[in-house]
């Protein structure tokens, strides 16, 4: 009772509260706690599960991240500092699933969605920048080398993140879903429950030692955990079927 | 007919006393069908003396006389004029002037021919009328058992009393027993114009100028509208070039906008005309620094069109006309709070979201709403950024049938077509019972190379709002994995296969 007492007292209820039903304990609430107030720190928060595999345990301010691909870890990359209370625009990414992003902790009273920036793209992605601290892209095209130079001066003035569902070349960090496994589903019976999936992670400077994670992405309440070493795993309690 | 003012409107009635006169007659209600064509020849006769005619039923048209007197010499020759024009069609007339529509149709009504209520008489003329002549029947029987009889005895109440005694179509038939016009009901009168606009000459090559005349256009209209009681939903800017092209767009405005953030809309809106200029003409190395500098900095003009195009500059000419059209006008009833929502919006949020809105459009921007349904697709309510709306199915219903955690990360705007097939290469069918006609085990979403399917559950049968033709829809679903780990959701829709989402 304690703990639920303390959230109230601090300014983000709701997303405090929405940590709580995401997530299975009080690992995921110490988000709050340790990261606090946004604006002045370094680093955005990520989700507990993902902190090991970024070098600064969190989103580097005014970096670009690339994660190879869309997929729901670019959801989860963002959802820690959207929880936290950070403004999230998602660019070129009509497919996105919300009812997805918000299982894995994003606020949607702060997101927004532009569909399709059009070809004028590099110019809306810096107005954004210059409102949100998050930034989700996925490039309608290959920007040229200035383009992508313009873009990564802005990210770096506006002290915000650029997280790329794609490549992109100068990417400080590189996040990739290299492996995924459904589970809780049969020839015919069952329904998809969780996926385990292995990220890998590396990058330039300090981030240049290349880290691998097996996570939970989803887990089997919706949140995202870091999940055993698939070899010393002896799987989960319900009935395994592994599709790898 | 009406006008806000004090002093109304001089109004001529044209009265035809072989159309009998709704409410006053006795009888069944008339058809006024074949009534209603045959007057038309009696409006045609007016018509061909002024032109601006209005039928207030069959039987009666009533016109402003202010114009046509002064052509014809005077209201007399006027009424005479019209009397003559009509009874040439083989139709008894009486015509009646007097201020403001209701004197005017008694005064048509008038024994010998109608009369002509000289300026300023209108309430003497009026005073000895019975109350049932305000054409208000509620009042028309209240006002008698109050020992008020006459309009003249209505117009000597004061007029707050009136107000506060029968309310708001009170004071509007208090008005009008006093020879007044009433208050216009409508929010404007259609003809009024309440656009603003300032014509730059010589024209404005800057965007420096074009938003400082902005702001004190907005400042202009905002008054205008105060001082009808109006306020507009949304403000529309329109930007015309010399050369004749023109550049518009709505920004919502909720009287929210002040006259400086108006100014800023323009600024952005002729930024964004800079930048597509230089993307689709000229290209960026054209770019004259010195002419509408403000387009906007830090990546403009990715660079991807230049040396195309028809190299002809849309600033050419430069700007000749701002316009500012208050668009859907209402009531001003004062300001509501909670327009963004639950969640407070910051101002650079907000500013960034408006300059994108500027720059691709209005639903360019949305925020996503959760609402209820089965299919993700449902799920959200995509807003455009700015408005306040409402979920189209309400959120926290059990819906009973909806597709189980864990929510697809990838939600197809247009469900991708796909083909599913068994082992022997047949189309995977499913009855209307839901049974499957063998295990689905390839599948190729639109036009991938096909994939073994490694397990597979369904279907799962949904039959929604089968009462409704327009909105019913049934069909099954199924959730696939293939052989490289990614699963998908499927339906299968009057026999045909789609990817509605996906789990990536």
């Amino acid at each position: 009772m304690t703990w639920i007492e303390f959230l109230f007292d601090s300014e983000s209820v709701r997303a405090a509260v929405t940590q709580i039903t995401r997530t299975t304990g009080v690992a995921g609430l110490s988000l709050r706690h340790e990261d606090g107030v946004l604006p002045g720190q370094a680093v955005l928060p990520v989700l507990p599960a993902l902190r090991e595999l970024l070098p600064a345990g969190g989103l580097q301010r005014g970096s670009v991240v690339a994660t190879g691909g869309w997929s729901l870890l670019c959801l989860a990359l963002i959802s820690g500092a959207s929880a936290a209370g950070a403004w999230c625009a998602v660019a070129g990414l009509p497919q996105l699933g919300v009812a997805a992003a918000v299982d894995v902790g994003l606020d949607p009273g702060r997101m927004l969605l532009i569909a399709d920036p059009g070809p004028g793209w590099p110019q809306v992605v810096a107005s954004l920048l210059d409102g949100c601290e998050l930034v989700l892209l996925r490039p309608p095209d290959r920007p040229s080398a200035q383009a992508r130079r313009r873009i990564e001066a802005t990210v770096r003035r506006s002290g915000g993140v650029l997280v790329v569902a794609g490549d992109w070349d100068g990417a400080q960090t590189r996040l990739l879903l290299a492996r995924q496994e459904w589970t809780g589903m049969g020839a015919g019976h069952g329904r998809l429950r969780a996926r385990r999936v292995r990220v890998v992670a590396d990058g330039r400077g300090a981030s240049a030692r290349s880290r691998a994670r097996w996570l939970w992405l989803p887990g089997l309440d919706g949140s995202v955990a870091v999940a055993d070493e698939i070899d010393s795993s002896p799987g989960p309690t319900w009935r395994e079927r592994s599709t790898g | 007919m009406t006008s806000a003012g004090g002093t109304p409107q001089r109004v001529l009635v044209v009265w035809c006393p072989a159309w009998p006169e709704p409410g006053r007659d006795a009888g069944p209600a008339v058809d006024a069908g074949p009534d209603a064509r045959a007057f038309e020849q009696v409006v045609a006769a007016v018509e061909g003396l002024c032109p601006r005619v209005e039928v207030l039923r069959p039987g009666a048209c009533a016109m402003n006389t202010r114009g046509p007197a002064r052509y014809f010499g005077g209201e007399e020759a006027l009424a005479e004029k019209i009397a003559v024009a009509v009874s040439r069609r083989g139709f008894a007339c009486q015509v009646g002037v007097a201020d403001g529509l209701l004197a005017a149709q008694l005064a048509a009504q008038a024994p010998d021919a109608g009369m002509i209520v000289a300026a300023g008489e209108t309430p003497a003329f009026l005073a000895p009328h019975p109350v049932e002549r305000l054409g208000n029947p509620e009042l028309a029987s209240l006002l008698p058992r109050l020992g008020i009889r006459t309009l003249g005895e209505f117009a000597a109440l004061p007029a707050a009393e009136a107000a506060s005694r029968f309310g708001a179509q009170g004071a509007l038939a208090h008005r009008q027993a006093r020879g007044l016009d009433p208050r216009p009901l409508v929010s404007r009168p259609p003809s009024v114009d309440l656009s603003v606009s300032v014509t730059f000459d010589p024209p404005a090559q800057q965007a420096e100028p074009v938003a400082f005349a902005a702001k004190s256009l907005s400042e202009l209209m905002h008054a205008d509208l105060a001082a009808r009681g109006l306020a507009c939903v949304r403000v529309r800017v329109q930007v015309i070039c010399t050369d004749g092209q023109e550049i518009t767009r709505s920004w919502r405005h909720g009287g929210l906008l002040s006259s400086l953030a108006v100014a800023e809309r323009v600024r952005w809106q002729l930024a964004v005309w800079r930048a597509r200029a230089d993307q689709d003409g000229r290209g960026p190395s054209a770019t004259a620094p010195g002419r509408l500098h403000l387009a906007a900095e830090g990546g403009e003009g990715s660079g991807e069109g230049s040396g195309e195009g028809s190299g002809e500059g849309i600033l050419a000419g430069g700007i000749a006309l701002l316009r500012l059209v208050p668009d859907h006008l209402v009531g001003d009833t004062g300001h509501q709070l909670g327009l963004w929502g639950e969640t407070v919006v910051d101002d650079g949020v907000a500013r960034a979201a408006l300059r994108v809105q500027a720059m691709l459009g209005h639903d360019s921007v949305a925020r996503p709403l959760l609402a209820g349904g089965r299919s993700p697709a449902e799920q959200v309510t995509l807003v455009p950024f700015g408005d306040a709306a409402e979920p189209r199915f309400p959120a926290g219903r059990p819906w009973p049938g909806r597709l189980p955690a864990p929510a697809p990360a990838t939600v197809f705007p247009a469900p991708l077509p796909a083909r599913v097939t068994d082992e022997s290469g047949a189309p995977v069918t499913v009855t209307g019972r839901a049974l499957i006609s063998a295990p689905p085990a390839w599948l190729s979403a639109h036009g991938e190379p096909w994939l073994a399917i490694t397990s597979w559950a369904g279907p799962w049968p949904v039959t929604e709002r089968w009462w409704c033709p327009a909105s019913a829809c049934r069909q099954a679903r199924f959730q696939l994995v293939a052989e490289d780990g990614s699963a998908w959701l499927a339906v299968v829709r009057d026999s045909r296969w789609v990817i509605e989402a996906s789990y990536e």
